[in-house]
Formats: C-alpha cells, structure tokens, sequence
C-alpha cells in the first residue's frame, strides 16, 4: 500500500537513556524517566499522542539508550491504542540528537516520509504539530523548529535563536550564550523533509576539514581521542547555528506552555499543566465528585478507574492518582502525584508531592513541601516503598526507597 | 492559718495567653491556676490569703477574689507592690496581714507552681523540727537550670539546710528549691522593705544558723510558667489525677488513650483519636477524625474535621481549621484562628484574635 500521491509521515521521539536520566532520581531508580506517569499517562505518552494528529501519521519510532524489554509492554499496547505501530529503537552508541536520527534513516525511510517529526520526549508542551508541518509546507526548507518566547532571565538555560518575523526564517542560533542574544528559544520539536539526513552526512564529512572553534571542557581535553568522532553530529551546534540564516531553517512559534521535565519537582509542575489541557481537550478524562457518593474533587485531577477513594476524602486541584492506589477517610491530597498501589491513611494530607509506588502515609500525617517546582527540595519526593508512619510531618525532603520515618524530617535528603 | 502566694508579674513567658487573661487565672487542668493553689491552702487549714502583684488588677481577677472569697469562706486580699521588692520584698511589705497575735507560722507560694502540695505534711514537719523555716525541695535531672539547695546530710528525706547554689558548674546536689515555704513570724524581722532576694540573701544567713530545714517533696513538681514546662507539667498533673481520682476527672472510652480530661459539656465527634495527655475545657468542640495528644484545648475552642494537634495550647474560643496540623509547642491565644485548611503551624506563637494562614512564622 502507500499510492506516491500521499504524503506519509514518521515521528521520531528521542527518549534517552539511563545515564541521562539521573536528575530524575530518585523516581528514576524504578521506572524510565520517559515511562513516569504525568497526569496519569507515561511521559512518552503525551507526545505520542500529539502525534497521533498528524495527518498520514505512518510509524512512531522512539530512539534512545534503554534496553529493548524495558519499553516492549508499553510500545506494544500504545500501538494497539493508536492503531499506528510504535516501535522502541535502542541505539548501541552515542551518535548525538542528530547522529541518532540518521543512524537510523533506513528504517525511518521505508515508508518513503515526506517528512519527519523530531521530538524530545521530557518536552512539555501542546505540541502543534499538524500546524507546524502546514507551515513548513508554505516556506520549503530542510525543517522548521517550535519555538517560544521566554523571559530574559531564563533564556539562556536553552539555546536562543533569532527568526525573521515576516519569513520566519531562522536567522542566527546559539545554544546556551552566555550574553542575551534573544528571549526566543528551541522547544526541542522539529519537523524535517528527508534533505535532514543530507545535511548531517555533510558535517560529518566536513567535520575532519573546518577547524573546531568550540571550546572543549577539561574533561573532554583529557580523553585520549580528543576528535569527535565522525558520525557524532549534534543537532543544535551542528545543525542548527551553520544553516541558519541559510533559507533552509524556519520558525513556528507557540503561544501555549512549554516546560522541560528534568527534575521530579518540575514533572508535578507538567502534571498540572496537562490536566488543565484535558479539561479543554477530554475532560470525561478528569475526576468529578460532590462527597456523596465518591470524594470531593476540586479543579483538575485524575483518578484511574482502579484506584479506591472514600467519599470523606477532599481531593484537588493538580492531583493525579495511578492504579491501585488507595485514599482513606478524610484525606486532603493537593498539587500531588499518587503512584501505584500507595496507600494513604485516615486524615491524612499530601501537598506538593510525589508518593512513590507502594508507599504508605500513616494516619494524620504530612508529606508537603512549599511547592516550587524547579527548586531542589520543592516538591517533597518519596521513593518506591517509603513508609511515612503515623503523625509524622514530611517536609521539604527527598527520601529514597524502602525507608521507614518514624520522625519528622524537614529539608533534608534521606539515603 | 495564713499565706502569701507571689503573683509577680506579666506572666510574657506565657504569651499570648496572658494578653487576655492575668497569668493567674489561665486555666491549667480546666481550673485557673491559682485556685489549685488556693484550695490546696484550704485543706491545710488556711483561711486568708494574701495576693503579692507588682501592677493594678484587671476586673477579671477582682471578680474571681470576691467568687472564690465567698465559695471557699476565706478572706482573699491583695498586696501590690509600688517599687519592684524582689522575692522577698512583698513578704515585708504584707507583713500586717500575714502575723496576727497567734504567732502561727505562714505559708508562702510561688504561684506557677504545680505539685500535689503535702500542706498538712510540712506543718507537721515545721513543728517537729521547731526551726524558724521550713522549705520544700525537689529532685530534679537537671538541678543547674534551678539553683541547689544543698542540705547537711544529702541521703536523708528532710535535713537542715546548709546552703543555696545558684546555677553551679559542678554537681552539688539533686535538690532545688520548690517554691513552698512555712516561715515563722520572726523571719518577717529580717527582711527590709527594699528589693530582696529570698534565695540570694534571707535563706542563707537562715541556714547558717541551722535554723532552716527542707523537706522532699513526695510525687511531681513542675514550674508551668512557660509553654513547653506547662504541657509537661499537665502530664504529670493527669498521671496523678489518675492515681488518685480517676472517675471525677478522666474520661475514658473507644476513642481515648491515656490521661485524658474533659468537661462534660465538650463535644468529640466520631473518629477521632483522643490522648494521651489531653485537657479539654468547657464548651469545646472536637470535630470527627480529630487527633490530639499532649495538648490542651481551653473553654470554647473548635477543632475542625481532621485536624491534629500535638503538644501544643489551643487559647480559649480559638479555631483550628479542617486538616490543620499544629504541633511543637504551638501557642494560640485567645480567640486566634489557624484559619486556612491544611495550614502546618509548628512551634508558632499565634497572637489573640489573629488568623493563622501560613505557619512557621511568630505572629506577634
């Protein structure tokens, strides 16, 4: 099948791997970072489902460095779901953002695409993907980058860029300066026409020729081979900054949210971010309740359909509980995620934190933090099998698996 | 019989409880302190007790002198300092009240005191020993935060006196001056009417003439003039009650672990866990899935559906909100309100007729 008149397109979701998911500990000592739930789906599944909007959507691949097993369950049940086959594809080295891609350009070229998405998978945002590849369709070019304005303080975390605001041409692009260069920045979303693989073949080759003006750390200056090998072609240094300003870049620029989910605290944060976007999108998703016959829910949450919750309890806003989890009697839950199988007691209450897989909350007990998302002990995270007993107050803390508190703790991190 | 009970002053340690109501009064044990004290001097025979105060008295106390006059049938009066007398300044200074032609000896008190007041005891003691003083003493873990009182012979249950240490480096003794003295008329002879110090300056030249003696005081002590020493004291308080009267004053139940009183007219709703160590005043209202312990909750406060209050004091008609968590030696005055849900106040002090909405801070 596959008549040459339509236009197929593939999407490509950049995973990565485990050693690039530490920060996400300790949440990441259980589970992928691309598999913890947000808003009651798996990370992955967010822009996995943007992608499904796509018109002539032919094949999913995710790309990254974590063993086959530990995605075959969730790749095999998201194809069925989308009725569009997803496939996990484990790189065997590191190749860069754009290496990976073209490492694997056969494959991604059998259904013959006319274009390809490019996603990172801890990216959180609307993704408007329909709408960026009609856009790149009316400008040509070898692809165009989502992009957003952000505040000038925090522009320079990311790599910033500067479009033509008529063509929406990609004029200049740096990652990370270190003087402001633009309050624009890269969402880490692209979409791509196969020239894509023509251009990261060429900086490869031309790689041995042009002089490297990169300044390398101490560490790579004391590894034996000092040259980057060939086909290790990053996308933004390599890519993106030579062929800006080239005609063959383009900008499209969001007005929604966007956020990188890096640390556990910021995947609360995105959480919240989603749930409100389902009451626009799908809210029969979101809980309801009035404290008659199920528990109170204020704003947006999610409940999945096997978790247990008295009716006493007062739950909400930004409040996700997974599988199997139980809520008793008179608990207060706001701004948290509930893993599998927790369980909370009587009157207890949970503020701006994350309860890790089967852990337990004693009877009147706290577990809460201030709530800033992106600060180290901002959001209060607990580990798989952490057991909070009776009356003890969780503040500001970290604590790892298995871990029984039997005292309050309070700004601490808790081996 | 006669006494004197040193009322002193403000009572700042026990703010802000002591914004609204003279120290006095502030209920320990659903009873104003000073009525503990005063019944007790009833029972030893006393019948006119004098009040040593450094500053004019609200209505409040005045009102409470003329009930209590009347239902205990003794003659309460006031002495009131104009220029401060130290701790024994206030004796001269009341010393027409306190001697009459009996010649008796008399009764002084400090008044954050708490024990179980052996009154009857120490008058036996007093005449035994024939001396011109007498002194309680108590043991204590922790004898340099007091001031020792070193007796002759250290083993012994009551001794002659032979000295006072204040605050020493080096371990002394065990034994600290309790508060409780039963002096003879004649030791009024040494006091001038000018700021004086009962430990620093009359007890010792009294010891060394061997004519002071101290007795042990048998069961607890505690000096409940400051938040965390009160809730200490108030366990200590219902674990005798329990020893002595437990069905007037302790209630019991499903619900109930421990010491735990409460006036009859409280309300506790379903499910909650109540004690050990809870005192719950008059008019109370305990909502259901309720946690206290170590706590005390004064005349008219509310506590609302899943709020847990530990080792703290809720001050009268005060509000703790739904899913409160107030803990730490919280001190909440009257009328204060924790007035958000879910607010976590640890170890705050909440001004009268305040709302709380975040905790953590002192709210003055």
């Amino acid at each position: 099948m596959g008549s040459s008149t339509e236009e197929k397109v593939v999407a490509v979701i950049l995973v990565g791997g485990p050693t690039k998911g530490t920060r996400f500990r300790p949440l990441s000592l259980n589970i992928p970072k691309p598999l913890f739930p947000i808003a009651g789906q798996p990370m992955v599944h967010h822009p996995i489902s943007a992608c499904k909007r796509i018109p002539n959507l032919a094949q999913v691949y995710l790309v990254g460095f974590y063993e086959e097993r530990e995605f075959a369950l969730y790749v095999s049940a998201i194809s069925n779901e989308l009725k569009v086959p997803v496939r996990y594809l484990k790189e065997d080295k590191p190749h860069g953002s754009a290496g990976g891609l073209y490492h694997f350009r056969n494959l991604i070229m059998e259904d013959n695409p006319s274009h390809i998405f490019l996603l990172n998978c801890d990216v959180c945002c609307s993704f408007p993907l329909p709408e960026m590849l009609e856009s790149h369709r009316k400008h040509g070019g070898i692809g165009t980058l989502l992009v957003i304005k952000v505040s000038p303080e925090s522009a320079n975390q990311f790599g910033e860029l500067v479009a033509d605001p008529v063509t929406n041409e990609l004029l200049h692009y740096t990652e990370k300066p270190e003087t402001f260069v633009s309050d624009r920045i890269n969402c880490g979303v692209y979409v791509f026409t196969p020239e894509i693989f023509t251009a990261i073949r060429d900086v490869s080759t031309q790689r041995n020729d042009t002089v490297t003006l990169r300044r390398v750390s101490s560490y790579e200056a004391l590894q034996p081979a000092t040259r980057i090998p060939a086909d290790f072609v990053r996308l933004d240094q390599d890519i993106l900054s030579p062929l800006a300003g080239k005609k063959q870049l383009y900008t499209y620029e969001t007005m929604d949210f966007w956020e990188q989910i890096k640390s556990p605290g910021m995947s609360l944060r995105c959480s919240e971010l989603y749930l409100s976007q389902f009451r626009l999108t799908s809210p029969q998703v979101l809980a309801s309740g009035d404290g008659t016959k199920s528990a109170i829910v204020i704003g947006d949450v999610y409940i999945h359909p096997s978790a247990k919750v008295h009716p006493t309890a007062k739950i909400g806003p930004n409040v996700s509980i997974s599988a199997n989890a139980r809520v008793g009697p008179g608990v207060r839950l706001i701004s948290c995620i509930i893993l599998d199988d927790v369980e909370i007691m009587e009157n207890a209450v949970v503020t701006n934190a994350i309860v890790g897989w089967k852990s337990s909350i004693g009877r009147w007990s706290r577990v809460q933090a201030e709530g800033v998302y992106n600060a180290k002990l901002g959001v209060t995270i607990l580990g798989e099998s952490v057991a909070v007993e009776d009356e003890v107050v969780v503040t500001s803390s970290i604590v790892l698996p298995n871990k029984t508190l039997n005292v309050s703790v309070q700004d601490e991190i808790i081996l | 019989m006669k006494a004197l009970i040193l009322v002193g002053g403000f009572g700042t340690r026990l703010r802000p409880l002591t914004f609204s109501t003279p120290k006095p009064l502030v209920d320990f044990g659903n009873k104003p302190m000073i009525l503990h004290q005063i019944e007790a001097l009833k029972a030893a025979g006393v019948t006119e007790v004098v009040l040593a105060i450094n500053h004019q008295q609200p209505e409040v106390m005045l009102n409470f002198v003329k009930e209590y006059e009347k239902k205990l049938e003794m003659k309460i009066t006031f002495s009131q300092e104009t220029e401060p007398l130290g701790t024994a300044g206030p004796l001269a200074l009341a010393r027409d009240k306190l001697v009459d032609e009996s010649g008796k000896p008399f009764f002084v008190l400090n008044s954050d005191v708490i024990c179980e007041y052996p009154l009857l005891e120490m008058i036996e003691f007093h005449k035994n020993h024939g001396a011109e003083a007498s002194i309680m003493v108590t043991k204590v873990d922790d004898p340099s935060k007091y001031g020792v009182v070193v007796m002759e012979e250290e083993a012994t249950e009551e001794a002659r006196v032979e000295s006072f240490v204040e605050k020493p480096k080096h371990f002394v003794g065990d034994k600290i001056n309790a508060g409780i003295y039963l002096l003879n008329p004649s030791v009024l002879d040494r006091i001038e009417l000018k700021r004086t110090s009962v430990e620093k300056e009359i007890f010792p030249k009294i010891a060394s003439e061997k004519n002071l003696y101290a007795m042990v005081l048998p069961g607890f002590w505690m000096d409940i003039g400051q938040p965390k020493d009160y809730l200490t004291g108030q366990r200590m308080y219902l674990d005798y009650l329990r020893k002595k009267v437990p069905e007037e004053l302790l209630v019991s139940g499903d619900h109930i672990i421990g010491n735990v009183m409460a006036d009859e007219t409280a309300v506790i709703g379903e499910r909650c866990v109540i004690g050990p160590d809870v005192v719950i005043g008059p008019g109370c209202v305990i909502e259901s899935g309720v946690r206290l312990f170590g706590c005390t909750v004064m005349r008219g406060a509310r506590i609302k559906e899943h709020a847990c209050v530990s080792d703290s004091i809720v001050g009268w008609d005060s509000t703790v909100g739904s899913w409160a968590r107030v803990a730490n030696i919280t001190v909440l005055g009257k009328d204060a309100n924790v007035v958000d849900a879910e607010v976590y106040s640890n170890g705050v002090v909440i001004q009268d007729h305040m709302s709380k909405t975040r905790g953590r801070s002192i709210v003055i």
